[in-house]
C-alpha cells in the first residue's frame, strides 16, 4: 500500500515516468479510505483464516486479496493527453478502465466498463477499481479477481444490507466472479497481466517497459510505511 | 439525554453512506461518517465531522453546513452527493 502511494506521489513531481504497476498479495482485507474497519470487517473470520487487514488511501469499497489476485495500478501525471481534460474521477475511471476491459475481452472473458468503478461480466463483477487526482498525479487501481477463493471473500467482508439491496442477490459472493470461472478453466495471473499489458498498449498507443522503483519512489514507500500504513490508527481506524 | 443513532444510507448515485452518531437534546454530539464513497482530495472528510458537532439534526442547517463544506474544501464526490450526507444523518434511527 505504501508503494501504492508513493508511485503517484512521485509521477505527480515528474520525477517517475508514467508507470503501470501490477502486484498481489497473501490474504488481505484492503479497505476503501473512508471505511470503518469496525463496519466492515468480520474479525474473526480474519483470524481463523490468517487474513491481514490494510487501508489503501482512495476511496471506495473493501476488497479481498490473495494470491489469485491480480491488482493494476496507474499512475500518470495531471494533463496527460490520455485523461479526459477535466480529471473528471468518473471519466477517469471509464478511460483508465479501457485496457483492462480489452485485456480481459482478448483472453474471452465478456467484460464491460460499469459505472462507478466495477469491470463487470453479465452484471457479476470481476474488478474493481478507484483512483484519486492528487499530488499532480491521476492515479487509478483495479483488482482484478483471476482465480480468488470467494467463500474466503464472503466470510471476512460484511456487507450491510442496504448496500445488496438494489442488487436482487443476497450475498457477496454472489455477485462477483473470477476470470477462471468465467473461462472454464486453469489461468495464472501472469497470463491476465501479458493480456492487460496487450490491452494497455493497444488502447492508449503506448509501449510498456519492465522497470524498477526509483530510489526516491523506495524511499518514500519506506517512509509512508513507517508512518501510516505500518500502523493500526491508519489501517484499523473506526 | 444522550441518544445513539445510526444510518446506513445508499445514495441514488450508487455508493453507501453510514453515519454512526450521539446526540443530545437535538444536536450532534459526536458523529462518524464512513462508507464506500469516493471524495477527492481524501484527507478531508474529517473537517466535515468537526463542522457537524453541535449541528442541529434539522435539514436546513445540515444543508448549510455540508453545502459550506463543499464549497470550502473543493471537494469533489463519486457516487455521493451532499444531499446525501444530509440525508444519511437525518435519517439515522436511534440505537435502543
Amino acid at each position: 500500500m505504501a508503494v501504492e502511494e508513493a508511485i503517484p506521489r512521485t509521477v505527480g513531481k515528474g520525477k517517475a515516468p508514467t508507470t503501470v504497476r501490477f502486484w498481489h498479495n497473501a490474504n488481505t482485507v484492503v479497505l476503501g479510505c473512508f471505511q470503518s474497519a469496525q463496519l466492515e470487517v468480520n474479525f474473526d473470520a480474519c483470524k481463523q483464516t490468517g487474513t491481514q487487514v490494510v487501508r489503501r488511501f482512495t476511496g471506495g469499497g473493501a476488497v479481498y486479496h490473495d494470491a489469485g489476485n491480480l491488482n493494476y495500478a496507474i499512475s500518470l501525471r495531471e494533463g496527460h493527453p490520455v485523461i479526459p481534460k477535466d480529471d473528471n474521477l468518473q471519466l477517469v475511471f471509464r478511460r483508465l478502465s479501457e485496457g483492462t476491459v480489452k485485456g480481459l475481452r482478448d483472453l474471452g472473458v465478456s467484460a464491460e466498463f460499469e459505472p462507478i468503478n466495477d469491470i463487470q461480466v453479465d452484471g457479476k463483477k470481476v474488478s474493481g477499481a478507484a483512483g484519486s487526482v492528487r499530488w499532480g498525479a491521476v492515479f487509478h487501481h483495479g483488482c482484478i479477481l483471476v482465480s480468488s477463493d470467494l467463500t474466503i471473500l464472503g466470510k471476512v467482508l460484511n456487507v450491510s444490507r442496504a448496500k445488496l439491496s438494489d442488487k436482487h442477490v443476497a450475498s457477496v459472493q454472489k455477485r462477483v466472479t473470477t476470470v477462471r470461472e468465467e473461462l472454464a478453466r486453469h489461468v495464472t495471473t501472469f497470463e491476465v497481466q501479458d493480456a492487460i499489458v496487450k490491452g494497455i498498449e493497444e488502447c492508449y498507443g503506448v509501449h510498456l517497459e519492465n522497470a524498477d522503483l526509483t530510489k526516491e519512489e523506495l524511499a518514500l514507500a519506506q517512509e509512508l510505511y513507517d508512518t501510516k500504513y505500518s500502523r493500526s490508527e491508519w489501517n484499523l481506524s473506526p | 439525554m444522550m441518544v445513539r443513532r445510526t444510518s446506513d444510507y445508499k445514495a441514488p448515485g450508487g455508493k453507501l453512506v453510514r453515519v454512526r452518531m450521539e446526540e443530545k437534546n437535538g444536536e450532534i454530539e459526536t458523529i462518524r461518517i464512513s462508507g464506500d464513497f469516493f471524495l477527492v482530495p481524501e484527507d478531508q472528510l474529517s473537517k466535515l465531522e468537526k463542522m457537524l458537532i453541535g449541528a442541529p439534526l434539522k435539514a436546513r442547517e445540515l444543508k448549510l453546513l455540508v453545502d459550506r463544506f463543499f464549497v470550502a474544501t473543493r471537494v469533489k464526490g463519486l457516487g455521493v452527493s451532499p444531499d446525501d450526507f444530509v440525508q444519511a444523518v437525518l435519517t439515522a434511527t436511534v440505537v435502543e
